[in-house]
C-alpha cells in the first residue's frame, strides 16, 4: 500500500473537533451512497478514541473495517476517505465540507425521489450511472427486474446483471432447502432398531428408519437463438447456467435451423466473453427458426441418452417458426410423452394482448405443461414455483 | 488465566509473525480493533486465501482455546446451540422407576447439566478462564433463519435454556465469521460485524508465507512455485488454487528432490494443486514452460 502524504492529513486537535469531523466523514459518504448509519459513526468515534488516527493509513484501514460491508464498498470507500480527509487543507475544507455535504445529499434526494415518481429520462450514459450509484437499491431494483430484455441499455445490462446472479443464487438456494410436509410417517427399519437395542435390554432407545431414495431431476433445456430471440438468448443463457447448480444433471442445447449440444461448455464457467466460444460453435446464431425439424434430429441423436422420465424439459422460445407445423407438433408431443414435466419460456408472453396464435405456438400448445412469460428478470425467478414441484 | 493485553498494532504484527503468520497492517489494524471493541469480526474472501487460518492464528496469539462451529445448509439452533441427550435422559428415567424420588425430582434430574449437550456457541459462551475465540466458518452456507439467531446471540452474548435459566458470557468471545460469499449475508449482521475482504497474496508476500511455513526450501523453487501459481490464479479455472496448494504443492516438488522447477515436475505434481482434469487441461493448453517464471 502506497503511504499516504503526511502533511496533507489534517485533523482537529480538539477531541470535539475530531467527533465532528467524523461524523462530517460520516454524512458525506452517506451522501455518495454507502450505508453509514448512527451504529457506524459511533464506532467511528471510538477508533479515534482508541488512537487509530496517528497515520492516514491506519486510521484508513481502522473506519474501513467498520464502513465497508463488502468488498465492492472498499474501492469507493478509499476514493472518498482520501477526497475528504486529504485532498484539501484544513482552513478550506471546513467551510466548503458542508456546502459539499448538503449539496451531494440535497442532489441524490432529488434524483431518488423523481426516480420514485417514475419520471426519470436518462440523458446519457453518464447520467444513468451516476443515478446507478446513488439511488437507493429498492427502486432500482424494482425497475431493471420489470424491465423487459429486449429494450435494456448497456449500462442497465450490467446492473441487471448483477442484480440477477444475486437473485438466482437466492432462488437455487430455496429450492434446495424447501421440504415438504408429508403424513407418511418414515418406515421403520425394524432389522437395524433391534439391532441397535441390544444393548439397551431390548428398550427401543435408538430407532432407525428406511425412506426412499430421492432421485435428483435432470434438467434439459433447449434455447433458441434465432433471429427474433437473439435479444433475449444470451440473457437466458446465462439463467440456464444459474440452473446449473441445483440439478444433478444438465443437458442444454442450442436450436435454429440446426441442434447444437452446448452441455461442455455450460458446464464450465461461462461469463460474457465465453459466450462468444458458444455462438461461434452455433454458426447459426440469429439465422432463421426451423424449431420442428430440429426437434426432429434430437430425437432421433440425443433423447436416448438426455431424456428419460426424470426429466423437466424446458424450452425458451418465442415459438415464429418458419418449418411445418405438423412436424413440430408430432415432434413435440414425443418429447413430452417421455418427459416428466415441459415448461415453454415464451418472452412474447410478457407483451399485453399476446396470445400463442401463431402457427408454431399452436402446434406446441397441447403438450405443454406450462407456458410461461421469459421476458425479464421477474419472470425468469417466477419459475422457481416450477421447478420446486420437480 | 490472564488474558492478552495489546496495546499496539505493532504487537499483533509481531505476535502473529513469531507463530509464522505473515499479517499485513491493514488486517493487523483490523484484528487490533477486533481485541480492543470486541466486536464479531466478518471476513470474506476466496477459498484458500487463510480465512479460517486467521482464527487459528488469533487463538494462538492469545494463548485461548479455539471453539468452531461448521455452518452448513440446515444447520439448526440445536446443532449450534445445545441439545438433551435424550438417550440418556430415557436410561435415567428406567433407572428412576423404583425410586421414592417425587416426579418433580425426577424432572429436574434428567434435565440437569449432566444431560445437555453443549454445542459450540453455548460452549463459547460458558468459558470459565479467559474468552476464547469463537470461529463461525462458512456462514453464507446456513438459512437466514439461523443468520437472524447469530444476531440476536451476538449482540447479547446470552441463551436461554428454558430448563435451566439464562446463561450469561463469563468472559465475551471473539467472534470471527467467515464466509465464501456463495449468497449475501443481510445487512443487519453486517452491520453488527468489522467487515475484511480477504485476497490472495501478493507475490512477496507468498514467497515469504512459503518460506515461514516450510523453512529450509530452496529460494528459487519457491520464487518459481509462487510465481507460477500466480500466473495460473489469471486462469479461468474451475477451483483456483489457494495458498494451502501453493504449500502443499512445494512440500511436493521438495519430497521429489527438485530445487526448481521445470515441465517435467510441474507434470508430475499438478495434482497438488489442481484439483480437476478440466483445469489441468487448460494450464497444459497455456503451455506449461511459458508458466514457469524464468527471471528469479
Amino acid at each position: 500500500m502506497t503511504e499516504l502524504p503526511l502533511h496533507s492529513f489534517a485533523l482537529d486537535k480538539n477531541p470535539q473537533g475530531i467527533s465532528h469531523q467524523i461524523v462530517q466523514f460520516s454524512h458525506f459518504v452517506r451522501a455518495k451512497g454507502m450505508k453509514v448509519g448512527v451504529q457506524e459513526t459511533s464506532h467511528a468515534v471510538e477508533i479515534a478514541q482508541l488512537g487509530l488516527i496517528k497515520t492516514p493509513n491506519t486510521f484508513k484501514n481502522a473506519l474501513s473495517a467498520v464502513f465497508c460491508h463488502c468488498r465492492e464498498d472498499k474501492a469507493l470507500f478509499h476514493q472518498l476517505f482520501d477526497e475528504f480527509w486529504l485532498k484539501q487543507d484544513d482552513g478550506k475544507r471546513k467551510g466548503q465540507m458542508k456546502m459539499h455535504v448538503e449539496r451531494i445529499t440535497k442532489s441524490a434526494n432529488q434524483r431518488t425521489s423523481i426516480m420514485m415518481m417514475g419520471r426519470q429520462k436518462n440523458d446519457s450514459q453518464s447520467n444513468e450511472l451516476k443515478d446507478s450509484q446513488t439511488t437507493s437499491g429498492a427502486s432500482l431494483t424494482n425497475r431493471l427486474r420489470r424491465t423487459d430484455l429486449s429494450k435494456m441499455t448497456e449500462v442497465d445490462e450490467e446492473l441487471l446483471e448483477e442484480l440477477a446472479e444475486k437473485l438466482w443464487k437466492q432462488m437455487n438456494l430455496r429450492l434446495s432447502r424447501r421440504r415438504k410436509n408429508s403424513h407418511k410417517p418414515e418406515l421403520l427399519n425394524l432389522r437395524q432398531t433391534i439391532r441397535q437395542n441390544v444393548g439397551n435390554g431390548g428398550e427401543m432407545i435408538y430407532l432407525s428408519f428406511k425412506k426412499k431414495k430421492k432421485r435428483k431431476p435432470r434438467l434439459l433445456v433447449l434455447l433458441d437463438v434465432s433471429g427474433s430471440m437473439d435479444k433475449y438468448s444470451l440473457f437466458l443463457l446465462r439463467f440456464i447456467y444459474a440452473l446449473r447448480e441445483n440439478f444433478a444433471q444438465l443437458e442444454a442445447f442450442l436450436f435454429s435451423t440446426q441442434m447444437v449440444h452446448i452441455t461442455d461448455l455450460v458446464k464450465q464457467k461461462i461469463t460474457p466473453k465465453d459466450l462468444k466460444a458458444l455462438s461461434i460453435r452455433a454458426n447459426a446464431w440469429a439465422s432463421g427458426t426451423k424449431i420442428g425439424n430440429c426437434f426432429k434430429d434430437f430425437n432421433e441423436n440425443y433423447a436416448p441418452r438426455t431424456l428419460n422420465n426424470n426429466t423437466l424439459v424446458l424450452i425458451l422460445s418465442d415459438g415464429l417458426d418458419t418449418g411445418a407445423p405438423e412436424v413440430l407438433n408430432a415432434e413435440l408431443k414425443k418429447i413430452a410423452r417421455k418427459a416428466r414435466k415441459l415448461i415453454w419460456l415464451n418472452p412474447l408472453k410478457g407483451m399485453q394482448g399476446y396470445e400463442p396464435t401463431t402457427r408454431g405456438m399452436q402446434a406446441a400448445m397441447p403438450h405443454i405443461d406450462v407456458f410461461q412469460s421469459a421476458h425479464s428478470l421477474d419472470s425468469l425467478l417466477a419459475l422457481e414455483q416450477y421447478l420446486q414441484d420437480v | 488465566m490472564e488474558e492478552v493485553v495489546v496495546n499496539d498494532i505493532q504487537e499483533v504484527i509481531q505476535g502473529f509473525e513469531q507463530n509464522g503468520y505473515i499479517i499485513d497492517e491493514e488486517l493487523a489494524t483490523i484484528v487490533f480493533l477486533l481485541l480492543k471493541m470486541r466486536k464479531p469480526l466478518l471476513i470474506e474472501g476466496n477459498t484458500g486465501v487463510g480465512k479460517t487460518e486467521l482464527a487459528n492464528q488469533l487463538a494462538a496469539f492469545l494463548d485461548t482455546e479455539l471453539i468452531r462451529l461448521q455452518c452448513y445448509e440446515g444447520l439448526d439452533v440445536n446443532a449450534a446451540l445445545y441439545e438433551w441427550n435424550y438417550q440418556k435422559q430415557l436410561l435415567a428415567i428406567k433407572i428412576q422407576e423404583n425410586s421414592d424420588k417425587s416426579e418433580s425430582e425426577k424432572e429436574k434430574h434428567i434435565f440437569g447439566p449432566e444431560f445437555l449437550m453443549e454445542r459450540p456457541l453455548l460452549k463459547s459462551i460458558q468459558a470459565k478462564d479467559k474468552a476464547p475465540v469463537l470461529l463461525i466458518d462458512e456462514i453464507d452456507r446456513s438459512d437466514e433463519e439461523f443468520e437472524a439467531f447469530l444476531l440476536e446471540l451476538l449482540s447479547a452474548f446470552q441463551i436461554t435454556v428454558p430448563e435451566l435459566g439464562t446463561v450469561k458470557a463469563q468472559h465475551i468471545p471473539y467472534v470471527i465469521l467467515t464466509s465464501n460469499r456463495t449468497r449475501e449475508l443481510g445487512d443487519a449482521l453486517k452491520r453488527r460485524c468489522l467487515y475484511y475482504w480477504i485476497d490472495y497474496p501478493t507475490l512477496e508476500k507468498e514467497v515469504q508465507i512459503v518460506h515461514k511455513r516450510i523453512p529450509g526450501i530452496e529460494q528459487t523453487l519457491a520464487q518459481q512455485v509462487v510465481g507460477f501459481v500466480h500466473e495460473i490464479r489469471e486462469l479461468k479455472l474451475n477451483k483456483t488454487p489457494g495458498v494451502a496448494e501453493t504449500l502443499d504443492w512445494v512440500m511436493g516438488l521438495q519430497a521429489l528432490g527438485k530445487q526448481s522447477l521445470d515441465e517435467e515436475g510441474v507434470q508430475r505434481t499438478m495434482g497438488c494443486v489442481l484439483k480437476s482434469t478440466e483445469d489441468m487441461d487448460l494450464v497444459k493448453n497455456e503451455g506449461i514452460q511459458k508458466l514457469i517464471p524464468n527471471d528469479v
